[in-house]
């Protein structure tokens, strides 16, 4: 598979302050980003995650480093053609419509001219934004606006995309619709680059991910690889069963009423506990094994830090 | 064109904007008011009238040129609507130029509506319409494109606050450099001298567009003139959108 | 608050500030508005720091001084007449107007036509081209000062400029012949005798012409009247005895070839009529 973005040694520092002090923002970052998956960014708040980007899109110029797309540079024109980007929290000019907002951005690409109206309309669908096409963007819902984001980064039908923290701020609707549209890109072909801090997003779409902390990408690699299956702790919810005979099968955490949580990380006192219930005619009302999850894994990264 | 379809966007935003439209009521009720002050004046009135209008023109215009300039780059930057743009295959000088010019043909349509209400005023009076005005607001306008670029140029690295004083003290400075002539004529030779007057070359002489008085008194302009000042424009202007653009092209956005 | 209070708060606030400043306006203040302008330096540098506005700026304080030589309540107000016409001129000296209604301020409110000359002379200073100030000047030392000599001088600028009126150079004739200088205003008086056109203009000339004659003719009749007097003793019978005893080679005779009358009792030599009845 070709590599679509290859980031090599990646250094940005930033002088910040009134009496300028040196803040290292990206201390060597590498990855590499294959075509056709759903690449996930992962990091804390300030590890640098948007920096990387901005760098990326020839926002912000690295102090160290090499970062080609497609092959090419990532500052040329070319490069650019094949790429859109969703920033986090994003916001346009308001008093466009929504049609007027993709038109405009259509005419900075290399787009054919012919092409833009249905461009436009296919667009407006595929995100479900065609009853506001002519809405004034200054009216749109931050969902809405995300949206338009998604539709203005499609404009060029570029291989690869770029989104900031595209499920920022929308409602479990919402989210679903956009992780369908990401998912969606990725069947037409496209490369999907996203970063986000919504574990439980990138968990279900993601094929492969890196994970940034501190100016560091501390794991990269295939989600499947870097989370093993083995099971860690299974939660068992029962009623019935007096403290006092649980003895130290699990730990013990309070429910409602008088269910009690039981966490029991060996297997083998899995069965002890059934047993019990069993003899004291006591319920079970759920039984979860956790194998470990990516949030484990990330605050684990965090914690190492 | 790319910069075209960005210099019409920023037409469309600017237009919108309300302080223009403040600033034309004030320069309406300038050049309106003038009618009653040439009542109070003994002699020829037209005079005042023609002074008060062109002095609205040249005032208002550039306190457009100045207000919406400095936010021009500035907006976009901190509403974030540039981190989109430029992730597109434009480049940079592409994105300002699109500014500069679509501001350009807002101040244009602004100077013509003030033009067109001082005509007005001026046939309402049956005073004739000389064909020198055009020529005095011509070169306002051209003062204007100089303005303008310079409040781009300060709001692409300063705070609209602070880009509004400089653009200010520009315009003020423009209008002085003068001062640093007659110093550096009352200067012994020497390299003092020349430093000096290698700083008086420099700063902007804003006097060179200014054409009011010349045509209040219906004195003859030579054609000479006309040439020498325009192209004095053109290349300052120039040399600010150059300074614009090596600003902005390396500016990291954080 | 309650809405009511607040509206009649601001009523009876406004309806109090109108009525104090109605009543402060009566009272006569010595310092009008914009009366700081006269501690304005003049000077060549005052224009530039205008920032280009300088024409709008002249008018401004012309329609000003206009107000304020108008208010009757200030009493010095001509102190500093030059000084603030001197402003205007500075800011934009082809400014025409102020110079001649600041001149007629001088002359006719102030009544110091001295003062009416500095300002027409400035005028004419950064406005060479503009027989009006002079000429103006001309009028004001010839009328109001009956100074002839200064008038002759002013007409005479004036005759220097392209485009003067030709009754510049019969004033300045006028004013030669008031000033006793017969030479200058018989020979001005025989140019625009012959070198105008219109009709009238050739009579109005002619008689001036007279005018002078008779009268040089008359004061040479008066000195020798007065040498035969002391030479005799007594008055000559009649003119030819001025002749006859050597004083005068001939006898002068009006322009119309008539006798000048003589009166043998008191002396008195005179014009057989009148030069404007002619």
């Amino acid at each position: 598979m070709d590599t679509v973005l290859q980031i090599e040694d990646l250094h940005k520092s930033f002088k910040t302050g009134f009496i300028p002090k040196e803040k290292k923002i990206l201390d060597g970052i590498s990855l590499e980003v294959k075509a056709g998956e759903i690449f996930g960014y992962l990091g804390p708040n300030g590890a640098g995650k948007t920096t990387t980007l901005k760098c990326v899109l020839g926002l912000i110029f690295p102090d160290k480093g090499n970062i080609e797309i497609f092959g090419q540079s990532n500052l040329s024109m070319q490069a650019k053609e094949k790429i859109g980007f969703l920033p986090e929290n994003p916001y346009f000019y308001d008093y466009l419509s929504a049609t007027e907002f993709l038109s405009f951005y259509c005419d900075l690409t290399a787009a054919k001219k012919e092409r833009k109206k249905t461009q436009i309309t296919t667009l407006l669908r595929m995100v479900g934004l065609e009853h506001a096409a002519n809405l004034q963007l200054r009216k749109f819902s931050r969902g809405m606006l995300q949206r338009i984001g998604l539709a203005q980064a499609l404009i060029n039908e570029p291989s690869l995309v770029f989104l900031d923290e595209p499920l920022g701020g929308l409602d479990p609707l919402g989210r679903k619709d956009i992780r369908d549209v990401i998912v969606r890109l990725k069947e037409e072909g496209k490369t999907v680059f996203l970063s986000s801090h919504i574990l439980q997003d990138i968990e279900m779409i993601c094929d492969r991910v890196a994970i940034l902390v501190e100016g560091h990408v501390v794991n990269q690699g295939p989600l499947q690889d870097l989370v093993s299956e083995k099971v860690q702790v299974t939660e068992i919810t029962i009623s019935g069963i007096g403290s006092e005979d649980l003895g130290d099968l699990g730990e013990r955490y309070s429910a409602q009423g008088d269910r009690v949580l039981l966490k029991v990380f060996e297997e083998e006192k899995i069965a002890s506990v059934l047993q019990l219930i069993l003899e004291k005619k006591g319920r079970v009302h759920s039984l979860i094994p956790r194998t470990e999850t990516l949030e484990d894994l990330f605050v684990g990264a965090v914690r190492q830090k | 064109m790319k910069i075209l379809a960005i210099a019409l966007n920023t037409f469309k935003e600017a237009i919108r904007d309300r302080i223009l439209y403040l600033l034309l009521f004030f320069a309406s009720v300038c050049i309106i008011f003038s009618r009653l002050l040439a009542l109070l004046t003994v002699g020829d009135r037209a005079k005042i009238i023609t002074d008060v209008g062109l002095a609205s023109l040249s005032l208002f215009g550039a306190l457009m040129a100045i207000m919406i300039g400095t936010g021009l780059v500035y907006k976009e930057i901190d509403k974030r609507t540039l981190y989109t743009l430029l992730s597109k295959p434009i480049q940079r000088y592409q994105f300002l130029l699109g500014k500069y010019l679509g501001l350009l043909l807002t101040l244009f349509i602004m100077l013509a509506l003030m033009t067109v209400i001082f005509l007005i005023l001026i046939l309402l009076h049956n005073y004739p319409v000389e064909g020198s005005f055009f020529i005095a607001i011509l070169f306002i306008f051209m003062e204007l494109c100089l303005i303008t670029a310079v409040a781009m140029l300060f709001s692409c690295f300063s705070t609209p606050i602070l880009s509004t004083l400089f653009s200010l003290a520009f315009y003020l400075i423009g209008h002085l450099s003068w001062g640093l002539e007659t110093l550096v004529n009352k200067m012994p030779q020497g390299g003092v001298k020349t430093v000096a007057r290698f700083f008086y070359l420099v700063i902007p002489d804003l006097e060179n567009f200014n054409f009011k008085t010349e045509v209040v008194h219906h004195l003859p302009i030579p054609p000479k003139v006309f040439i020498y000042s325009s192209l004095y424009g053109l290349f300052y202007t120039v040399f600010i959108l150059a300074l614009a653009m090596i600003v902005f092209r390396r500016r990291d956005f954080i | 608050m309650r809405k009511g209070l607040l509206i009649l708060l601001l009523v009876l606030s406004c309806g109090l500030f109108m009525g104090v400043k109605s009543i402060a306006d009566k009272i006569p203040r010595s310092n009008i508005p914009g009366a700081s302008l006269i501690y304005i330096p003049s000077g060549k540098y005052l224009k530039h720091a205008t920032f280009g506005y300088s024409s709008l700026m002249a008018d401004l304080v012309y329609i000003w001084a206009i107000q304020y030589y108008g208010d009757h309540n200030i009493a010095e107000r001509y102190d500093h007449l030059d000084h603030i016409f001197s402003i205007i001129a500075e800011l934009d000296p082809r400014y025409l107007d102020p110079y001649e209604v600041g001149a007629i301020i001088a002359v006719y409110e102030a009544r110091d036509p001295y003062l009416a000359f500095k300002v027409l002379d400035r005028g004419l200073e950064k406005n060479p081209d503009q027989w009006i100030f002079p000429y103006q000047a001309g009028h004001y030392a010839a009328i109001n000062l009956k100074d002839y000599d200064l008038a002759r001088q002013y007409y005479k600028k004036t005759m220097a400029i392209e485009g003067a009126p030709a009754i510049a150079q019969r004033l300045y004739a006028d004013a030669a012949y008031k000033g006793t200088d017969f030479r200058t205003a018989w020979e001005n008086w025989l140019e625009v005798y012959q070198t105008s056109d219109d009709e009238r203009i050739k009579k109005i000339a002619f008689n001036h012409m007279y005018q002078v004659r008779t009268a040089m003719d008359l004061a040479e009749l008066k000195d020798a009247i007065e040498k035969y007097k002391k030479i005799k003793g007594s008055l000559p019978d009649n003119l030819d005895q001025l002749k006859s005893a050597g004083i005068l080679d001939s006898i002068p005779k009006d322009l119309d070839e008539r006798d000048y009358i003589y009166d043998p009792e008191t002396g008195i030599v005179d014009s057989p009529l009148k030069w404007w009845k002619r």
